[in-house]
């Protein structure tokens, strides 16, 4: 029984890294370069969503739009003043930037909010369900996390396979000149990748804090590495890969901080994710490279 | 409609273009025909925009096109088929033929009745992963997902390499084709004798520089042609 309220725990931060993933993937396989940023987003999103629902005193959900609204700007703002002028450098010069842009949102955010932790209250309303006389428990959290991340899922893979966006999406990841023969504006695709994945950064920092509600400028770091490594795991640049590495990603840590040792949960994880790519260097679901001449 | 006027391009330190200019005008069919390197496809490349010429410029239906975006120009009628087809592999060849009519409003009906036409078998693998179709497959749905895109036109870039000699006839009849039903051709082959009895016009490119051009029937006859491009 408490296997199964681990695995339910599990699903639930994995879906989270599933969402966050999804930032880290997309953008890796459109821009092909690594936005270390990603993770300082969620944190964003987080303390956007804490100011409206505690000094304005709005709803969840006006607080949840606006997270979503800052931080989409913000993830377009961050690619065209930092990433696009190195378009066509070398990809250390970005990853380097990456990582610069991240220590910049978190000193931004001490300077706005300062290093206290804050209290995340929960935009969840809903009443946790008991089964099987109380021994498995169920929040609300957990609950809305999981239909949250599936209708996310859901609307992006109708996204990239159905809309004419989402279409040119894909054909700029797989081939960059090729896209832009068939008139598609590259720097304006990988912009749409960028807001996509800011705007489900901002909804995995409200779902994280709602899970867990420390919130501190350093929030997003941790959970942003444990979701690129599940979108490594399920293969970068892949859609589905990040969602399975998400889920699986999250599941493996429940199972091992209940069944093992909370300390060691970290170690096994990352190693279970280096034997995968031992054996399967692109990751579970990466994209198998075959050309005809 | 296409002027290059003594165009120069580097990649990095390498000058790879020395001073080409060449025309082509409406209606007609140009090869450029040249040796692995002389620097065929860097042309074409400099033309679509993927590439920019440090000095000269590119004149294309009056309009200075020396620096504008690859993409700006798919609108201006102008359709690049890469070399190595450059098909999206991932997607169905539906979906590739969706992104050649990217900047069309949508993808009608007539334009694809129009390239089922010219290329049956694709009808047939429709809704196949573009990956799995064989080479000549291949440069069928590279050729036709430039022609969603109404080019006036189209430059294609090595359309028989790699092909079995059957399907490079009936490749390049259909380029005949095309070009009867009014696109102009600007076409850059190994294939000389292929190339040159369908060009009205012709440029033979070594390292960089335009060494000889004329009429195709007059290069085909040339001597310099015949021993360096078509076997004596």
């Amino acid at each position: 029984m408490a296997v199964l309220q681990y695995l339910i725990n599990g699903l639930s931060i994995g879906s989270i890294y599933a969402i966050i993933a999804l930032g880290y993937t997309m953008v890796y396989g459109i821009a092909k370069m690594l936005n270390f940023a990603h993770g300082d987003v969620i944190m964003v999103g987080a303390y956007i969503s804490y100011c409206v629902m505690i000094y304005l005193k709005m709803p969840p959900v006006v607080a949840i739009l606006a997270a979503i609204v800052v931080c989409t700007v913000l993830g377009v703002l961050i690619e065209a003043l930092a990433y696009r002028p190195l378009r066509g450098t070398s990809s250390l010069a970005v990853l380097i930037t990456a990582i610069g842009v991240s220590y910049f949102l978190q000193n931004a955010a001490q300077l706005i909010w300062g290093v206290a932790q804050k209290t995340y209250s929960s935009v969840v309303t809903m009443e946790s369900v008991h089964l099987f006389d109380g021994k498995i428990l169920i929040t609300g959290e957990v609950i809305v996390t999981i239909i949250t991340s599936a209708v996310v899922m859901v609307c992006l893979t109708l996204f990239t396979s159905k809309t004419r966006t989402g279409k040119a999406m894909r054909a700029v990841s797989e081939d960059r000149d090729a896209a832009q023969l068939m008139g598609i504006n590259v720097n304006r695709t990988i912009a749409v990748t960028f807001a996509i994945g800011s705007a489900l950064a901002a909804i995995a920092g409200v779902l994280l804090c709602s899970a867990s509600p420390a919130l501190k400028p350093t929030t997003g770091s941790m959970p942003g590495i444990r979701a690129f490594t599940a979108a490594v795991f399920g293969g970068i640049g892949s859609v589905p890969g990040a969602m399975l590495g998400g889920i699986l990603l999250g599941v493996i840590e429940e199972l091992c901080k209940g069944l093992i040792s909370t300390q060691f949960s970290d170690a096994i994880v990352f190693g279970v994710l280096i034997i995968v790519l031992l054996v399967k260097p692109t990751g579970l679901l990466g994209k198998q490279i075959q050309e005809k001449v | 409609m296409l002027k290059i006027d003594d165009i120069h391009v580097y990649y990095g330190a390498i000058h790879a273009i020395k001073g080409v200019s060449f025309e082509v005008n409406e209606g007609e069919i140009v090869a450029l025909i040249g040796a692995n390197g002389a620097g065929k496809s860097t042309i074409l490349k400099t033309v679509s925009g993927l590439m920019h010429p440090r000095s000269g410029s590119i004149t294309f239906m009056g309009e200075s096109i020396s620096h504008t975006d690859a993409y700006k120009l798919v609108r201006h009628g102008l359709a690049h088929v890469p070399e190595g087809r450059r098909i999206f592999l991932q997607m169905s060849v539906q979906e590739n033929l969706d992104m050649g009519a990217f900047t069309q409003k949508n993808v009608s009906k007539e334009d694809l009745d129009m390239v089922f036409d010219l290329f049956p078998r694709l009808k047939e693998r429709r809704h196949q992963v573009a990956g799995t179709l064989s080479g000549g497959e291949q440069q069928m749905l590279a050729m036709s997902r430039a022609l969603m895109s109404h080019p006036k036109l189209m430059m294609l870039d090595e359309p028989s390499m790699g092909l079995a000699p059957i399907l490079v006839d009936q490749i390049f009849s259909i380029i005949k084709d095309l070009h009867k039903a009014g696109t102009t051709i600007l076409l850059v082959e190994q294939n000389a004798s292929k190339a040159l009895q369908i060009a009205d016009r012709a440029y033979v490119l070594e390292t960089g520089s335009i060494t000889l051009s004329g009429t195709g029937p007059e290069l085909a006859r040339s001597d310099e042609v015949r021993k360096a491009y078509l076997g004596g």
